[in-house]
């Protein structure tokens, strides 16, 4: 039973492999809502059952916060497999259409699979394993439009990809040598705090910091995110970006756990530069897509403030705004992908006179990218601000400042694009655009969230219990 | 629900239902605005009325009073584990405020009668702005009030940049990013205060009974006063606001001048100096340096200015350097001068933007050169001109004189904590501006409308229309009820001060008998 939400993930992806190759080019439009049930049914089999316990002689566990984020993945490929509905069905028209559905939403699901395993693993070699699903079929899924800028997307991810994982495990060989164990939970007892941890725990980090772009280790994110199509970089950002965190936060709580003061500075300095490097750069983009890598990776600086005070406050602040982030980066990215399978377009500029042709789309866009930018009343504020007060109570004064002059400029970008939607006049001859119904309520449902996950007190004091409850299993 | 909770909802509900309006039906939406507001007018004599009731007997235990009483107290938790609740209630510089933002986005809304490009979108942004300025006012639980004070801050992007004329987008840049810089100190500030006193609460009344640690409190102190001083145009803070105003539509400007700017004051007074006694011992001297700068600077500003607007902005900033010198002049008649100063800088500065509103509507120019002799054609317009104009140099009779004179009283008392030699040096100096200030208002007003009429085509204009008419009428006499009978609001703010001095007094060893 605890395994149910992956096993269920993996009989869909395997019965859409099957089933793709009966079927005839219409038919084939079946297979997203078969795909969206799977995933509905493993998300509902993962809320009917919130058991606890362990599996696999201890290799598989189930607990509070893998909840969280098992949910977060579901959620979120849910609604992007909503999302890319109108580009994968065979009406979709050719320029923008991705082929082979069935083999597309495969992979999709045995990638969801991995991240789905990678929140409950709790040795090192599944981990890697969980690990390697959770990152190789985002390589194919990024180069699946057989083109130029697709192709370097899809290579320059392997190769970083490749590099990160190399450093993954050789830090973990040296936690392994350091410790003589697999488990990780075993790990704090065994190792002392010296060099040679040190260099383990900074290789785990950095093979980490790739998925979680993480600066220094975020240079493949533009490139990828403006080569892959559309609907799979908003799969990318939210859900790979929560894999990274899932690992982090494991790596983190289970092994460092005694470390976590002592690196404290270290990671102050990582959160400083991802945000302010992320938030410098994208200023100046002019692609929307490029522009979301850049927003992303100062999103991922944020997120690390949550390691500062090392409590379950810090961990429920990281979940909640990782789940806050998906929602909220989903719903912005539901209107890229319209506009882009629409015009074809994916500059910022062609944004312009959105408020006039479509205004709830731009109402939607706006909030989602106040969202981001950490405005009240939405949700993003909230996360932003539960963030920093974590790294207030660290007693990182300095840092928050850091980290609020960094969401004001955030907004001084986000603010170029709910310009060119509500200052500036429609292009001549534009037409409004069409959203078709699984978008338009995978849109509804995302903002909707993104602004009641602010105001509702609900989910946040959940996330709050159930991190204080895993922090306990840990051992304090 | 109760009253406090209503004069913030109110605002909201009419942007909902202004949303509800078919666009194609701009008059039907600027009705549903008015009555709206209207509506909120009468709300705010009716708490005013019940405020003055209860709270008359309470004015003598505020003497020693160092936690100010709150009235129509509502509490409801919310971010429980964080301590966070919605915590909303009503003392008498609330009061005050909240009259004054009512009166200004009712005449604010009579301003705009005749904005016809996305009237809609218009009123909407122009209530929503207004419901986090109530929301500001009202709420005392900092969590709340950072929440309100973002959403107050934010739609003016879209008001100055939709609606606005000139630079539109570059001011309506500056003025976004400069305020949110601000409000970034003020959340390292406010994160610092939480943690401080343990990080269970958000609630200002609990704040304020925890004793921080002296040398925090010199470090947060200029983070909050500097944070709400970029909003309260604190000198060099105050570079958005000369742009921001010109490129504003009127009744922008108007809630923006009349409004917006004294959430920094009221921030800095409320947050900084009632939770942080010592730190603004330490910093008062100084800020009132800063301060004085600030009043000086902009009186030169608005000598050199063309613009009818940047004229007006000018003087904002001199004239809300004097709220923030008498907040940092820490003695109950600075303190009184500085909230008498945001309200009656606000009802005058509404009318001046209003005015101006109004007359480039019908000259279609601002430059003040190009303009004369338009009392001939627009009496009424010109009479209210000068009216604010007065006001704004401070003749007794209007509730500029007031304020101004409690203002240099209390920077010629001093503190305890300030060499006296050197505030009442900085008080002469700030005196000054008076000068000043006569002789740019009285230069700008003489050229616009007096002497003959330059312009042909001036010869043919019309004066006020009856909204016109109602709009500016109000706030004249706004202007003139709490110029001659100031003693209506000095009651009424007084008693919610008293504990801000008894605060000051009771940090320690420097406390002085008898101090004003």
């Amino acid at each position: 039973m605890l395994m149910l939400p992956e096993l269920i993930v993996v009989a869909t992806g395997f019965l859409l492999l099957v089933l793709d190759l009966f079927l005839t080019e219409k038919q084939r439009d079946l297979l997203v809502p078969l795909a969206l049930a799977g995933v509905a049914v493993a998300a509902g089999a993962l809320v009917l059952t919130p058991d606890t316990g362990v599996l696999l002689g201890g290799r598989f566990a189930m607990d509070a916060l893998a909840w969280w984020f098992k949910l977060t993945f579901l959620l979120a490929a849910f609604l992007t497999i909503a999302l890319t509905s109108g580009v994968l069905e065979s009406a979709a028209p050719e320029a923008r259409k991705l082929h082979s559905p069935g083999e597309f939403l495969t992979i999709l699901l045995f990638n969801l699979t991995g991240m789905l395993l990678l929140a409950s693993t709790r040795d090192l070699i599944t981990l890697y394993v969980a690990l390697e699903l959770a990152t190789i079929p985002l390589f194919l899924l990024a180069a699946w439009r057989r083109d130029a800028l697709g192709g370097e997307a899809g290579l320059k991810y392997m190769v970083i990809g490749a590099l990160a994982s190399a450093l993954l495990l050789y830090g973990f060989g040296t936690l392994y040598g350091l410790t003589g164990t697999m488990r990780l939970d075993a790990m704090p007892a065994l190792l002392h705090a010296d060099r040679t941890t040190l260099f383990a725990g900074a290789l785990v980090v950095a093979g980490v910091g790739f998925k979680l772009t993480l600066v220094p280790f975020h240079m493949w994110a533009p490139e990828v995110y403006q080569g892959a199509p559309p609907p799979v970089t908003a799969w990318l950002s939210v859900a790979s970006k929560a894999a990274g965190l899932a690992v982090l936060m494991l790596v983190g709580f289970r092994v460092f756990r005694p470390f976590l003061h002592d690196a404290s500075f270290a990671i102050a300095l990582l959160a400083t530069a991802t945000m302010t490097v992320g938030n410098l750069v994208a200023i100046v983009q002019r692609n929307i897509l490029r522009f979301m890598a850049f927003s992303a990776i100062s999103q991922a600086g944020y997120l690390l403030l949550g390691f500062l005070a090392g409590g379950s406050v810090g961990a429920a602040a990281m979940v909640f705004y990782l789940l806050v982030y998906a929602m909220t980066n989903l719903s912005v990215f539901a209107v890229i992908i319209l506009h882009n399978q629409q015009t074809g377009s994916t500059q910022i500029t062609d944004y312009r006179g959105l408020s006039q042709l479509n205004p709830l789309l731009a109402l939607a866009m706006m909030f989602g990218l106040f969202g981001l930018a950490g405005i009240p009343p939405l949700s993003g504020f909230v996360g932003k601000f539960l963030l920093f007060s974590v790294a207030a109570q660290a007693g990182y004064h300095w840092l928050v400042g850091v980290a609020a002059v960094n969401s004001t400029v955030s907004l001084y970008y986000y603010l170029r694009i709910v310009r060119q939607m509500y200052i500036e006049s429609p292009a001549q001859g534009a037409v409004p655009l069409k959203p078709g119904a699984m978008l338009g309520a995978a849109l509804l449902v995302t903002t909707a969230a993104s602004m009641l996950l602010g105001v509702v007190p609900t989910v946040y004091e959940a996330v709050r219990s159930s991190a204080a409850v895993w922090l306990q299993a840990l051992g304090q | 629900m109760g009253l406090a909770s209503w004069l913030i909802l109110l605002p909201f509900l009419t942007a909902l239902a202004v949303l509800a309006v078919p666009a194609r039906r701009p008059e039907l939406i600027r009705w549903v605005a008015l009555t709206g507001t209207g509506a909120h007018l009468a709300l705010t004599a009716f708490t005013t009325l019940r405020f003055w009731q209860l709270a008359s007997p309470d004015i003598a235990a505020a003497k020693i009073a160092t936690l100010t009483k709150l009235y129509f107290v509502e509490r409801v938790p919310w971010f429980k584990s964080l301590g966070v609740d919605y915590l909303v209630g009503i003392d008498g510089i609330t009061m005050a405020m909240v009259i004054l933002t009512s009166i200004i986005i009712f005449t604010g809304v009579l301003a705009s009668w005749n904005v016809i490009v996305r009237t809609k979108e218009f009123f909407a942004l122009l209530l929503v702005l207004v419901t986090g300025v109530f929301g500001v006012f009202l709420s005392f639980d900092m969590f709340l009030f950072f929440m309100f004070y973002e959403v107050a801050v934010l739609p003016m992007y879209l008001l100055i940049g939709v609606w606005g004329t000139g630079p539109k987008e570059y001011s309506a840049m500056k003025l976004t990013l400069m305020l949110m810089v601000g409000s970034a100190f003020i959340l390292v500030g406010m994160l610092a205060l939480y943690h401080y006193a343990g990080g269970t609460t958000f609630d200002l009344t609990q704040l304020a009974q925890h004793h921080y640690p002296v040398e925090m409190q010199r470090w947060v102190f200029p983070l909050i006063f500097i944070g709400f001083g970029v909003l309260g145009a604190l000198y060099p803070f105050h570079t958005w606001s000369p742009d921001g105003h010109a490129s504003a539509p009127t009744a922008v400007s108007m809630l923006h001048a009349g409004v917006l700017m004294k959430l920094g004051g009221y921030g800095a007074l409320r947050i900084g100096v009632y939770l942080l006694p010592e730190g603004a011992q330490h910093w008062g001297l100084f800020f009132m340096a800063l301060t004085t700068v600030n009043i000086l600077y902009g009186a030169f500003g608005a000598i050199k200015q063309t613009d009818l607007k940047f004229f007006t902005a000018y003087s904002s900033v001199s004239h809300c350097g004097f709220v923030l010198f008498g907040v940092a002049s820490l003695n109950l008649m600075g303190f009184k001068g500085a909230v008498l100063q945001m309200f009656s800088h606000g009802v005058m500065t509404g009318l001046f933007f209003a005015l101006i509103g109004m007359v480039y509507g019908r000259t279609h120019t601002r430059i003040i050169p190009d303009m004369g002799g338009l009392a001939k054609v627009m009496p009424w317009l010109a009479v209210c001109f000068y009216i604010a104009g007065m006001a704004s140099l401070g003749l007794p009779g209007f509730a500029g004189f007031v304020a101004e004179s409690h203002v240099f009283l209390g920077g010629f008392f001093g503190n305890a904590w300030s060499d006296p030699l050197l505030t009442r040096a900085l008080t002469v100096v700030a005196t000054l501006s008076i000068v000043v200030t006569a002789v740019y208002v009285l230069r700008g007003l003489a050229k616009v409308f007096q002497g003959p009429i330059t312009d042909p085509h001036f010869e043919h204009l019309t004066d006020a229309t009856i909204t016109e008419k109602l709009s500016t009428g109000i706030l004249v006499v706004t202007l003139a009820v709490v110029g001659l009978v100031p003693g209506l609001l000095i009651d009424l703010i007084e008693a919610a001060l008293l504990p801000f001095v008894n605060r000051l007094h009771a940090t320690g060893a420097l406390a002085v008998a008898g101090h004003p």
